[in-house]
């Protein structure tokens, strides 16, 4: 029973069941409202992350989108200059004749330039060189940096390398035209000649970098959040706060970026700056990366925390109450019993408790009351019992020193005194002090069988020296059962009887003969006498108290109770008797030493 | 009723439990930091200024990564001392959690600063060191290593026999003077390399007639060191004047575009190039360490060498060209 075990351990150390019952449910509750409020809160936080990184990861696919957009537009702008035949002719390997022929062309294909840059603000400027030195620009007088070769820059060399697929540039600083310094995003193109193989020349179209700057810094992820553009390789293309990147004051998991799967979003950074990374591949071979606060997007963790909190306080609240109340009902019952068994204690046999519950406490009060009512029942008895002991002593005193038995001997001695009957005085007087100190002088109950024959043959001796001419007897006892024990003074009440009922009022002689034998392992004695006898109405009679009473000696039902409260229901006396045949009485004792 | 005396000991007991655990599970969880306010003085805030817009660039960029309120205030001119003093007594009157000021040199400067203090303010120094005790945090440029660095590349450009003529700006710039300690410093390991130093007063004209004068006959010197942007331009002027562009080297101070143009033109040879937006950046950062009870220290920001070689890296143009500027 661990159960058991773990209520007697110190983890319990309360003396009331109701203590006990009370703190094991608040604990249970305790445990379990702390969990749910725990697994709720976090539940509740995961939806509102979930949520919120759907939300960026959808953000940073439309700033993909935008972007791409642009980038689409370039693309198409450099279509349209590859199909343009001035375009074509211009860088084409042909010889202009002079700056007469040559002229007309750099203003149309500017003019062209123009009206697609004057449709576009997003557009920076619109170049084309040709490999035989010509370049036109989308203004009319196109003043280079002298100090720029253009083999040195990466659009040119990327888009020479590439061989006819559009190349996308890094954001740089354009310094192509004098005095211009322009932050835009380049893309570059070689373009081909008429029979697609010879390459001619290199187009250009420049994004004003503010473009996606713009889109990068309207986008609200947060006060803290922000967009960044990374490459396949890992550099940072576009960060809104580059120089700290560059200063090392800030730095993006770049490797985590590079490695996650695009439309994807992971978790950077520890406590206090934890950011979501939420990563899209644009088509150009860019990462849009958004990086949202965890804390900003999760801006109601504070709400949903309060609220689980406040929400598991009043159930535990409701549940603690609950749980008192409910040890309360339980051990109420089993204090009520307590307090009925300290009265029993106490000695009060006469409560009953009430019996309100038919559950398990319910028959513990059951069976508490029937077993006070049943310790009340047994000591009554044993006060009965005490009280009908005393009274055979006082009777069984009363029989060994009879009064009239006493006078009676005493006349006989006067009497057979005065006849000068010496030695019959001195033997009847004898006789008579053995029988008074066998009685008076020993106060244990049981004595050995030898010493109540002693006594009863004292006694016989003493009668047949009374009535010499009317009575006889005999004594046969076992030698064998002289050391058993036997209750004193058993025999001569059924004697006594014997003479002054049966033998006194026959006629001629009467006969009295006492047996005693082991039978079955009892002892059983029996006094026979030829008397006259017992009609069955008298020999019933002798049974009741009140002939005992009124004949002032011991009853026959008297010894009978004394052998049954001595030796139990097993033993005691038996009567047969028939008018003018005289009376046989048994009795029947267990055999004991 | 001893019995009913536990029970009620126990209920306080799970109670205060309950309410001890409802306490921790705040703590555990991180608050969300009362929004900080910074006031950030610098010494212009006129648009046209790159050097000031760009270290407010620097100090929004802190600003916001950290979730604070940042409020900007200094006089639009950056020789406007007064309206930087009162810019400064309105700033405190709003009471900010901290400010970061770029202070200029005043002698009412240090009763402003106790001013703040008592206001109990948290105040950080950037750009330039001010003389108050006890000494507030300050984060700025390390002007003597800037200058130590100028001179150290005269002494490359020249093949290790630098002979430099410096030329200052105002002899009183606390900025100029640490640098020429910076260029004297490294020139005086090598024998005989200081020409002279010119003081041009920070004007490009009189920059380009002192190199100019100084060109005029055989110069015996072979490199310029000029320490500001204006006396840089002039000397550089002076040397495609007269010719002597590549021969006679220059190294120069900032990075504003016609000195870009300069540098792709050939007539300077190197440039020190501050980092401005990282001194904004810095500035308020300090300021916020310090309002989270974090150890701050004085930061010294160290300058960038640029020449035509490096000139077009990412990291170079994103400190040479600080603005995307909208067409």
């Amino acid at each position: 029973m661990p159960g058991l075990r773990l209520l007697h351990s110190p983890l319990f150390p309360f003396k009331s069941i109701r203590s006990s019952i009370s703190f094991a449910f608040s604990c249970l509750i305790l445990a379990s409202i702390a969990a749910t409020a725990l697994f709720s809160y976090r539940l509740a936080v995961d939806a509102v992350q979930r949520n919120s990184q759907s939300y960026v990861e959808g953000i940073i696919q439309q700033v993909g989108a935008r972007i791409q957009s642009y980038v689409d537009n370039m693309e198409n702008i450099s279509l349209l200059a590859m199909s343009n035949k001035d375009v074509k002719y211009y860088i084409s390997d042909n010889t202009f004749i002079g700056p007469e022929e040559r002229l007309p062309y750099e203003k149309r294909i500017s003019d062209l330039f123009q009206s697609i840059l004057y449709t576009r603000k997003d557009i920076a400027s619109i170049m084309v060189f040709g490999y035989n030195g010509r370049y036109v620009s989308d203004r009319r007088i196109t003043t280079l940096n002298p100090n720029v070769k253009l083999e040195d820059q990466a659009w040119y060399r990327n888009a020479r390398e590439a061989g006819g697929k559009s190349v996308l540039s890094a954001p740089h600083v354009q310094n192509l035209i004098k005095g211009e310094y322009r932050w835009v995003v380049s893309l570059s193109r070689e373009l081909k000649s008429t029979d697609g193989i010879t390459a001619e020349g290199i187009f250009l179209v420049d994004l004003n970098l503010s473009v996606i700057d713009d889109i990068c810094r309207q986008i609200n992820l947060g006060k803290k959040g922000y967009v960044f553009i990374a490459d396949p390789e890992g550099n940072i293309v576009y960060h809104p706060q580059q120089q700290l990147i560059y200063s090392n004051l800030l730095s993006e998991p770049i490797d985590d970026v590079v490695r996650a799967p695009s439309g994807s979003s992971f978790l950077s950074g520890g406590r206090g700056d934890k950011r979501m990374y939420s990563v899209q591949d644009a088509g150009f071979g860019w990462r849009i990366v958004g990086v949202a606060y965890t804390d900003e997007l999760i801006a109601d963790a504070g709400t949903i925390r309060q609220t689980v909190t406040a929400y598991a306080l009043v159930g535990l609240a409701v549940s603690l109450l609950l749980s008192f109340l409910l040890s309360h009902r339980l051990t109420r019952p089993i204090k009520k019993l307590q307090a009925d068994m300290r009265l029993v204690e106490k000695g009060n046999f006469d409560i009953q408790t009430e019996i309100g519950q038919r559950n398990e406490i319910g028959q513990l009060g059951r069976a508490f009351n029937l077993m006070v009512s049943r310790i009340r029942d047994l000591m009554q008895e044993i006060i009965r019992t005490q009280e009908n002991k005393r009274k055979n002593e006082l009777q069984l005193l009363q029989a060994q020193i009879n009064p009239h038995f006493l006078y009676n001997t005493l006349d006989s001695i006067v009497w057979m005194a005065e006849q000068k009957q010496h030695e019959e005085v001195v033997l009847m007087t004898s006789a008579l002090a053995k029988l008074f100190r066998a009685g008076i002088t020993k106060d244990q109950e049981l004595v050995p069988i030898r010493v109540e024959a002693e006594h009863i043959s004292n006694y016989l001796l003493i009668q047949k020296m009374r009535y010499h001419d009317k009575l006889d007897y005999s004594i046969d006892i076992q030698e064998s059962i002289y050391a058993c024990k036997t209750l004193k003074i058993l025999l001569q009440p059924f004697v006594e009887n014997a003479i002054y009922h049966g033998i006194r009022n026959r006629p001629d002689i009467g006969h009295i003969a006492i047996r005693g034998r082991e039978e079955n392992g009892r002892v059983v004695f029996e006094i026979e006498d030829d008397g006259v006898g017992m009609t069955p109405e008298q020999l019933s009679r002798i049974w009741t108290p009140e002939e005992e009473i009124r004949r002032r000696g011991i009853g026959i039902q008297n010894v009978n109770e004394r052998i049954r409260l001595f030796f139990g229901g097993d033993y005691g006396v038996r009567i047969r008797s028939e008018p003018g045949a005289g009376t046989l009485v048994t009795l029947t004792i267990p055999k004991l030493g | 009723m001893r019995k009913s005396r536990y029970t009620a000991a126990l209920i306080v007991i799970l109670l205060a439990a309950v309410f001890y655990g409802a306490y921790l599970l705040k703590a555990f969880t991180v608050s969300v930091p009362p929004t900080r306010n910074v006031t950030v003085v610098l010494k212009s805030l006129n648009v046209r200024s790159d050097y000031w817009q760009t270290v407010n660039g620097g100090a929004q960029a802190a600003a916001k990564q950290a979730g604070a309120a940042i409020e900007l205030a200094g006089p639009l001119q950056e020789t406007d001392g007064d309206a930087q003093i009162q810019a400064i007594e309105e700033a405190i009157q709003r009471k900010p959690q901290a400010m970061v000021i770029a202070p200029f040199n005043d002698e009412r400067m240090p009763d402003l600063i106790r001013r703040i203090r008592q206001a109990g303010i948290r105040l950080v120094i950037i750009d330039t060191p001010l003389g108050v005790e006890p000494h507030p945090p300050f984060v700025g440029h390390d002007h003597v290593e800037a200058g130590r660095l100028a001179g150290r590349k005269a002494a490359e450009l020249t093949g290790g026999r630098p002979r430099v003529a410096v030329m200052t700006d105002f002899s009183a710039s606390a900025v100029s003077l640490q640098r020429k300690q910076g260029v004297l410093h490294e020139l005086s390991e090598y024998p005989d390399s200081l020409y002279g130093t010119y003081s041009a007063d920070d004007s490009e004209e009189r920059a380009y007639d002192i190199a100019k004068s100084l060109l005029r006959e055989e110069p015996d010197f072979n490199a310029f060191i000029a320490l500001s942007q204006n006396t840089t331009l002039g000397v550089a002027r002076a040397l495609q004047d007269t010719g002597y562009e590549g021969t006679v080297k220059l190294v120069g101070f900032d990075g504003s575009v016609s000195e870009i143009q300069m540098l792709e033109d050939g007539a300077l040879n190197a440039m020190i190039v501050q980092k401005p937006f990282n001194m904004g950046y810095l500035g308020v950062k300090t300021a916020l360490d310090e309002l989270a009870g974090k150890r701050v220290e004085d930061a010294y920001i160290e300058s960038t060498l640029v020449t035509r070689d490096n000139l077009y890296e990412p990291e170079i143009q994103k400190l040479l060209f600080p603005f995307i500027q909208n067409p």
